[in-house]
């Protein structure tokens, strides 16, 4: 549930959304375990749905999927898709998670990248792109993963610390702040 | 009186307004997605998608170029920690020196045969006259399932789909999208690559194939003929694309099944990704570069003879399967 959607929220994600932009086009391409390699655009896509979720979970999931089909040879649409549906999920949660549940957050965040990496390349498969499900899974699927993983412990750790970092959309209980675009205390 | 219920708000308009406003919009752009999806598969090349991306990517072909020049001190961490018992720097030498080396020796041993073969040749002229342009790799793969680079030239350059690219070693890919400051090269080693090559010493041709462990795949080379260890491999320049006797790499393995009519060979490629700097496009190709009507018929024949052995093959079963009914 969304309370909270100001002008500061769409700023920090507009920061977030260049960060791993350049991050996607920049290192992602330069560093690799095997041939996997950094999904930045499914980090930024659980960042805010983690934090923020609802809506703008689901809008910038969509559009961080359409900026990573373009950055492949895949066919356009596929990571939109898959990430439109992981933020949907992700985002169903009425407050910050990242905000003090870091531990549950990352697992939550595993299971969606390791099902995000799979599906993807199991639809590659599907469209002729591959002969053995052995390549999709332990030559791509678990490498993509595993780095995807690694590189959002910063991320969560970052916005787990709360207002500092803007993303502070939904509130852990108790009253909402004045201002909130719903006011849940008059319900 | 609203509960926290899982998902939120359970018993307040709010929390079916908000979730049903996620819900509604995560539909619509599914429902996108898939459309885009399904249109993308199915676009050939000069599509609305693949303009839209070649815009995207010139647009962030300066992103692209930045994470190189930034990343660059890292790149040669696997040599440093593969080999710590010699000097970085002599060693950097000497496999430069080394690439080198091998690459003037193909190149020498293709002069070799080119004029043993034609036996017309007066004088030992340059095997590789290409017209081309030079560029600067500036990006590799940024999806998993790809093996492809990205050069800073595109068609503002002269440069189009289908263009063959090399590095000093030889051939490394061919242009598969090309916007107006930058393009993709599909390397050799990508598994949706197929290329034309011969075995050097033996002229045996056959299709060079890559695949998801970094290796290429020579396939279609007859059992009739003489592979071994070592063997060089080039471009056969059938198809027009490659010219002809451009190295591609080394026969690293050779396995012949019982009854196979085609050697199962492994072929370790003379460049790897993390050598790629400074490429080759390949504009136009000369005659001289292009297959020869020999070349074709000699091709030809092996398919011929590979087919006869194929078609004598099933006689004999099906005549002891005969006899023996």
């Amino acid at each position: 549930m969304q309370v909270k959607d100001t002008n500061k929220n769409k700023r920090s994600i507009g920061w977030l959304a260049l960060a791993c932009l350049v991050l996607q086009l920049a290192v992602a391409p330069n560093l690799a375990l095997g041939n996997g390699r950094i999904n930045f655009a499914l980090i930024f896509s659980a960042v805010v749905a983690l934090t923020i979720g609802g809506r703008t979970g689901v809008f910038c999931g969509f559009l961080a999927g359409l900026v990573f089909d373009l950055s492949t040879t895949g066919p356009i649409g596929l990571m939109a898709l898959l990430l439109t549906i992981s933020s949907f999920q992700m985002g169903m949660e009425c407050r910050n998670r990242l905000a003090g549940e870091i531990g549950p957050s990352m697992i939550l965040y595993a299971i969606h990248a390791l099902l995000v990496s799979l599906f993807y390349h199991l639809a590659m498969l599907i469209v002729g792109q591959a002969s053995s499900i052995f390549d999709v899974i332990v030559q791509r699927t678990l490498p993509t993963f595993l780095l995807s993983v690694i590189a959002f412990i910063p991320f969560a750790i970052f916005y787990s610390r709360g207002d500092g970092t803007g993303l502070s959309g939904r509130q852990r209980g108790g009253r909402p702040k004045k201002g909130s675009r719903y006011n849940i205390g008059n319900i | 009186m609203p509960t926290m219920n899982g998902g939120g708000l359970s018993s307040s308009g709010l929390h079916k307004d908000t979730q049903g406003n996620g819900s509604r919009l995560a539909v619509v752009l599914v429902v996108l997605s898939l459309v885009m999806f399904t249109m993308s598969a199915r676009e050939s090349n000069g599509g609305f998608f693949t303009g839209v991306r070649s815009v995207y990517s010139t647009i962030t072909t300066p992103v692209r170029y930045v994470g190189v020049v930034v990343t660059a001190p890292f790149q040669g961490l696997g040599n440093i920690f593969s080999n710590l018992t010699a000097n970085q720097k002599s060693l950097s030498e000497l496999k430069s020196e080394n690439a080198k080396l091998k690459a003037s020796n193909v190149k020498l041993k293709e002069a070799e045969k080119t004029s043993e073969r034609l036996e017309k040749l007066l004088a030992l002229q340059s095997t590789y006259k290409l017209k081309s342009t030079a560029a600067r790799v500036i990006s590799g793969a940024t999806s998993s399932w790809s093996d492809d680079v990205t050069i800073d030239k595109g068609s503002t350059s002269g440069l189009a789909v289908g263009m063959p690219v090399t590095d000093s070693n030889g051939a490394i890919g061919q242009i598969i999208s090309c916007g107006g400051t930058s393009a993709t090269v599909r390397l050799l080693t990508d598994e949706n690559s197929r290329v034309s090559a011969m075995i050097q010493s033996s002229r045996a041709q056959g299709i060079l194939e890559g695949s998801s462990d970094g290796t290429l795949k020579l396939t279609l080379i007859s059992t009739d003929t003489s592979v071994k260890v070592g063997d060089n491999v080039v471009t056969s320049g059938l198809g027009g694309v490659f010219p002809k006797g451009l190295p591609i790499g080394t026969v690293m393995s050779v396995n012949k099944s019982a009854g196979a009519l085609y050697y199962d060979i492994d072929v370790k490629p003379l460049s790897t990704t993390e050598n790629f700097e400074e490429v080759l496009v390949i504009t136009s190709l000369t005659e001289d570069q292009q297959a020869t009507s020999e070349d074709i018929t000699s091709a030809d024949s092996q398919d011929s003879s590979s087919s006869s052995k194929s078609s004598s093959k099933s006689s004999d079963s099906s005549d002891s399967s005969s006899s023996s009914s």
